[in-house]
């Protein structure tokens, strides 16, 4: 057995993580507010149109995600204070009105025979923000300082791929005609003209500056 | 999207059939017909287990109610996350309790369809009613807790320890071990509707009086006819120790016997008074 009493090194050799990040605890915090404000208002549309969709295996799909994001705005809610911000809900806002106007435009449809809306809304726009978001924040913060939101962002990474992967299936299986296929591509490019507005989840600069 | 969805709009495909809490129960195959014993006398033990002559149809008929209610309880939970506004007509807390109830609805919703298949049932083989859904179409979201998880998840305990026996009494591991994981889920259920009552009504005595007035008209409905409660002449029993479980006290235990017991006796008056008017008749043309 090795000396115990041997010096060793703190950071073991295969330990490369380093104490720089992209975010001081403010930015840090002011994103995460507006991640929450997003998943908040996903998860209620969600749970919103179950009623809504004729499609079994959609109804079901769409209540099991509702939970999923709703628990990612609970792990962001309780990260909130641990981030200096002691009232979560002061930051739990949009980061600008063209975000309040693309989940207005996103959670219009109601109508049953509108399922292919709904979806490309969620899944071919708002989720891949996400993942956008979420990624560049993983990529970009102190890998030693803000490991709590490393943690979460990586819980909640894994959960964003498998409802897009559920999502896009159960749109390639719903599109079936070439009008299917404009109707959700006209609408993700209304959905997306707005998104470019908004910047993505954070505003602008969800993605940094190139 | 509208806050506030109406009952009738309720998206379907093609397979389901929607009808009313009455014509429901005139559906002869959930009807309470009288059993025999061994030696051929009739009995007036309604509760569902293998040795009924109607066994295997009022199970499947069972199991179907569940799916469509499981359906109904998933709209209904979902709604709660999208009718109110976070933080200012309902907690965030409370939503994030709803949204987990969408998640376990929908498994629930898919154990059934599976369970369905088992017993050699298909979607839309009986009808649906939705008045579940009506008690989630309250504008308070206390009067929806009250209504849907105090009420109508109260009666899916009941539902579920009585599937559980059926299950383990026919000897099917299958179905026993599905209801038992489903019976654990809506204890969870009432005891979030029971917690969420008392808390948001802390200091509104009168809110949380209307909320229970609301569960107490919610209970009645579905004791609809009797089909459940502490007698033996009801198809499902009172589920009283898992009820005791999910935060129902001993008084509240009681009420909801004495309301499933009052409609059972309401239901026997009726049918003795069908009975009566039918002799009636055949009286009459046979003197004509």
């Amino acid at each position: 057995m090795a000396d115990p009493y041997k010096p060793r090194a703190p950071f073991a050799p295969w330990d490369r993580r380093t104490l720089p990040g992209l975010f001081d605890v403010e930015e840090s915090a002011r994103r995460v507010g507006n991640y929450k404000w997003a998943e908040i208002k996903l998860f209620e549309v969600l749970g919103g149109w179950v009623a809504t969709v004729p499609e079994l295996d959609v109804k079901m799909r769409l209540g099991t995600h509702c939970y999923k994001h709703a628990w990612h705005s609970e792990l962001w809610h309780k990260r909130l204070p641990e981030l200096r911000e002691m009232n979560p809900e002061r930051l739990t806002v949009p980061p600008n009105e063209a975000m309040v106007r693309f989940v207005e435009a996103m959670t219009e449809p109601e109508a049953p025979e509108l399922t292919i809306e709904k979806l490309v809304g969620v899944y071919r726009v708002f989720i891949p923000r996400f993942i956008a978001a979420y990624t560049y924040h993983l990529n970009g913060t102190s890998e030693i300082t803000d490991a709590p939101t490393i943690r979460s962002l990586k819980f909640i990474l894994q959960d964003e791929f498998d409802d897009w992967r559920d999502g896009e299936m159960i749109l390639q299986s719903l599109i079936e005609t070439p009008e299917e296929a404009a109707r959700a591509s006209a609408h993700q490019q209304r959905l997306e003209t707005i998104m470019i507005e908004a910047g993505g989840i954070a505003g602008i600069g969800t993605l940094g500056t190139p | 999207m509208r806050k506030f969805f109406p009952v009738d709009d309720l998206a379907r495909d093609e397979r389901f059939n929607k009808v009313t809490m009455r014509d429901r129960m005139r559906d002869p195959r959930t009807a309470l017909t009288s059993d025999t014993d061994s030696s051929g006398k009739r009995t007036s033990n309604f509760r569902l287990t293998p040795e009924r002559r109607d066994a295997s149809d009022g199970a499947r008929g069972l199991m179907h109610g569940i799916f469509v209610g499981e359906i109904q309880a998933l709209e209904g939970a979902g709604r709660t996350c999208w009718d109110f506004e976070t933080g200012t007509e309902a907690p965030f807390a409370l939503k994030l309790d709803m949204a987990r109830q969408c998640w376990d609805e929908a498994r629930h919703v898919e154990i059934s369809v599976k369970l369905s298949d088992w017993m050699g049932s298909e979607i839309g083989q009986y009808a649906e009613n939705t008045v579940l859904f009506e008690a989630a179409c309250s504008t308070d979201p206390v009067l929806r807790l009250a209504g849907v998880n105090r009420a109508l998840e109260g009666l899916a305990i009941d539902v579920f320890t009585t599937m559980k026996e059926f299950g383990n009494l026919a000897g099917d591991p299958y179905l026993e071990f599905c209801e038992d994981w489903m019976l654990a889920d809506e204890v969870t259920h009432v005891k979030m509707g029971s917690d969420w009552l008392r808390k948001i009504t802390e200091n509104d005595p009168e809110r949380r009086k209307k909320a229970l007035e609301f569960q107490s008209v919610v209970d009645k409905l579905f004791s609809y006819g009797g089909t459940r409660s502490d007698s033996h002449e009801s198809p499902i029993g009172l589920a009283r120790r898992f009820r005791e479980l999910a935060g129902f006290t001993d008084d509240e235990v009681e009420v909801i016997a004495d309301v499933s017991m009052q409609a059972l006796n309401e239901r026997k008056e009726a049918v003795a008074k069908m009975l009566a008017a039918a002799e009636q008749f055949a009286d009459s043309s046979a003197n004509a």
